[in-house]
């Protein structure tokens, strides 16, 4: 800036308080809906905790000795769509039945383990799609050592539209959300220029375009918006990890606190404070055209 | 920088106000242009800036049409001028800082302390010492008028338009500015005043008046550097060195 009085900053100079004001409401906005953004960006709507509570069990044959079992199961895990895949041999399928339903030791009394082994295979979070599912079932089903594949067929089509709906409806609130900061926004912004209108008639008359005193403005604006929403994910997104480290029990629905440190999130939020500041410029010049056509 | 106006003509309200008449405003000058009420004065200022088109002929600035050439040009000599209006609209909120703070962005070239060390002295010059912060509705007409006179000089324009700056200042104050706008001259400024009457003083001082239309204009007398009449005004002057004085 070399010190130098910019046109960028023409609303900071004129009437600094009321820019004041309004950026602190922008960056406690900004705040909200970063939070909210990273929040669903993690858990992808109800995706994470549908992850976390679905698996598909392969149950082994008798004849599967346990190293060929955990063998399968390495293999199984390292598929693109599996988060996990875990062999469970007879008795611990025995031990989580008896959990399960207490008081029926009888049954092994009679003719041994009755439970055979198996492996429960969970999927990631991102790749949980019928098609994602259908493969890896496919797989399982055509390994000899397998005896089913139990991957709720019939009700897991139904779950994932739900999921799915949960999940737009998610992002329709988020976006219903933003919107109405961007009215906010948008009335700030013409009330500003109405005020202003003194100032501007000074500049133009002093040789200043019209065109260059909005085109500083946004310029000032979209500066401002990327540095508040930028400060304002950032905070949400400290105070996000905070919480997941805090508080386990949200892991399953959000992600690990980790979820937050990855490169692929950070880019993606990096999303929000451009988009944020693109919008801010553009509400600069919706309200200055307000503002003007108003007057006229 | 050369004002020249020629055959200015203007229509208001379905009749012809004034038709052919031929102006010339010479840099390092002080004009006054004096007229009777409702003669069309701030008009004339208006047209001479480049605000409002005349109906008939044009205005040269150096030689090139201020309405007939590029817009680009014209915005560029509206950049270059400093105007004080007749009437200042009531800006109730605003301090008499906040006229510079306007002025200084007007520019887009002055840094913040800058800004504040001349503040301090042309407030000083105008007779407003330590006015910064006083608000416009607590002024007077002549402060005001004082005010947003020190607030154009912000910007060193090239050439100032005062219109009835003097009579608002009043009499206790005419020769101070009389001192202020013979420096602005002579540091190759053009200065044109508008007024309704002329302050006798500077009219037994003045060339003889050219008459024009309504209006008759005079041109006060300048003394040249080195003559010990006026102080440095604009930061112009004061970057190429140009000698002060008491005035």
């Amino acid at each position: 800036m070399n010190g130098k009085v910019s046109l960028y900053w023409i609303d900071w100079r004129m009437k600094g308080r009321s820019m004041a004001v309004s950026s602190l409401t922008r960056f406690v906005f900004y705040t909200l809906l970063g939070f909210a953004f990273l929040l669903l960006l993690l858990s992808g709507g109800a995706r994470r905790f549908l992850a976390s509570r679905y698996s598909v069990t392969a149950l082994l044959r008798a004849s599967v000795s346990q190293g060929e079992a955990e063998g399968l199961a390495r293999k199984v895990a390292a598929m693109p769509p599996v988060s996990s895949a875990v062999f469970r041999d007879p008795e611990a399928a025995w031990k989580e039945f008896l959990e399960a339903y207490p008081g029926l030791e009888s049954i092994r009394t009679t003719g041994g383990n009755p439970l055979p082994g198996y492996i429960e295979v969970r999927f990631r979070y991102d790749h949980l799609t019928a098609g994602d599912v259908n493969l890896v079932v496919s797989a399982l089903r055509n390994v000899p050592s397998v005896d089913k594949v139990l991957s709720g067929e019939d009700s897991f089509p139904g779950i994932l539209r739900s999921a799915a709906f949960a999940d737009a409806l998610s992002w329709c609130v988020f976006g219903a959300f933003f919107a109405a900061f961007l009215l906010v926004c948008w009335h700030q912004e013409r009330a500003r220029a109405i005020a202003m209108e003194k100032d501007f008639a000074f500049l133009a008359e002093r040789g200043v375009s019209p065109a260059r005193m909005a085109a500083s403005r946004a310029a000032g604006a979209w500066f401002a918006g990327l540095f508040l929403s930028a400060a304002g994910i950032a905070g949400a997104g400290a105070a996000l990890f905070f919480l997941l480290q805090r508080f386990h029990v949200l892991g399953s629905f959000i992600g690990p606190p980790e979820d937050l440190l990855l490169p692929a999130t950070a880019v993606t939020a990096s999303v929000f404070p451009l988009c944020a500041a693109l919008l801010a410029a553009s509400t600069s010049l919706l309200g200055w055209r307000a503002a003007r056509s108003g007057r006229k | 920088m050369r004002i020249e106006a020629f055959r200015l003509g203007v229509v208001c309200r379905g009749e012809t106000l004034w038709d052919g008449l031929d102006f010339s405003f010479e840099s390092g000058a002080v004009s006054v242009v004096v007229g009777p009420p409702s003669s069309g004065k701030s008009l004339l200022l208006g047209i001479l800036r480049g605000e409002r088109k005349p109906d008939a002929g044009d205005v040269l600035v150096s030689g090139e049409s201020l309405y007939r050439g590029s817009g680009a040009a014209a915005r560029a000599f509206r950049a270059s001028c400093g105007y004080v209006p007749e009437r200042q609209e009531e800006e109730d909120r605003l301090v008499v800082g906040d006229l510079f703070r306007r002025s200084a962005l007007a520019c887009g070239g002055i840094s913040g302390r800058e800004r504040k060390d001349r503040e301090v002295s042309l407030l000083e010059m105008v007779g407003l010492p330590g006015g910064a912060k006083w608000s416009l509705p607590s002024l007077s007409v002549s402060e005001r008028s004082r005010a947003y006179l020190a607030a154009e000089l912000l910007r060193g324009p090239k050439v100032l338009f005062a219109d009835g700056v003097v009579a608002a200042a009043g009499a206790p104050h005419r020769e101070k500015l009389a001192g202020l706008f013979r420096a602005l001259a002579r540091e190759g400024n053009t200065i044109v005043l508008a007024e309704r009457l002329i302050p006798e003083r500077w009219a037994a001082a003045a060339e003889e008046a050219i008459p024009s239309g309504p209006f008759r204009v005079f041109r006060l007398p300048v003394p040249r550097q080195g003559s010990g009449a006026a102080p440095a005004v604009s930061p112009r002057a004061e970057d190429r060195g140009v000698d002060g004085g008491s005035a």
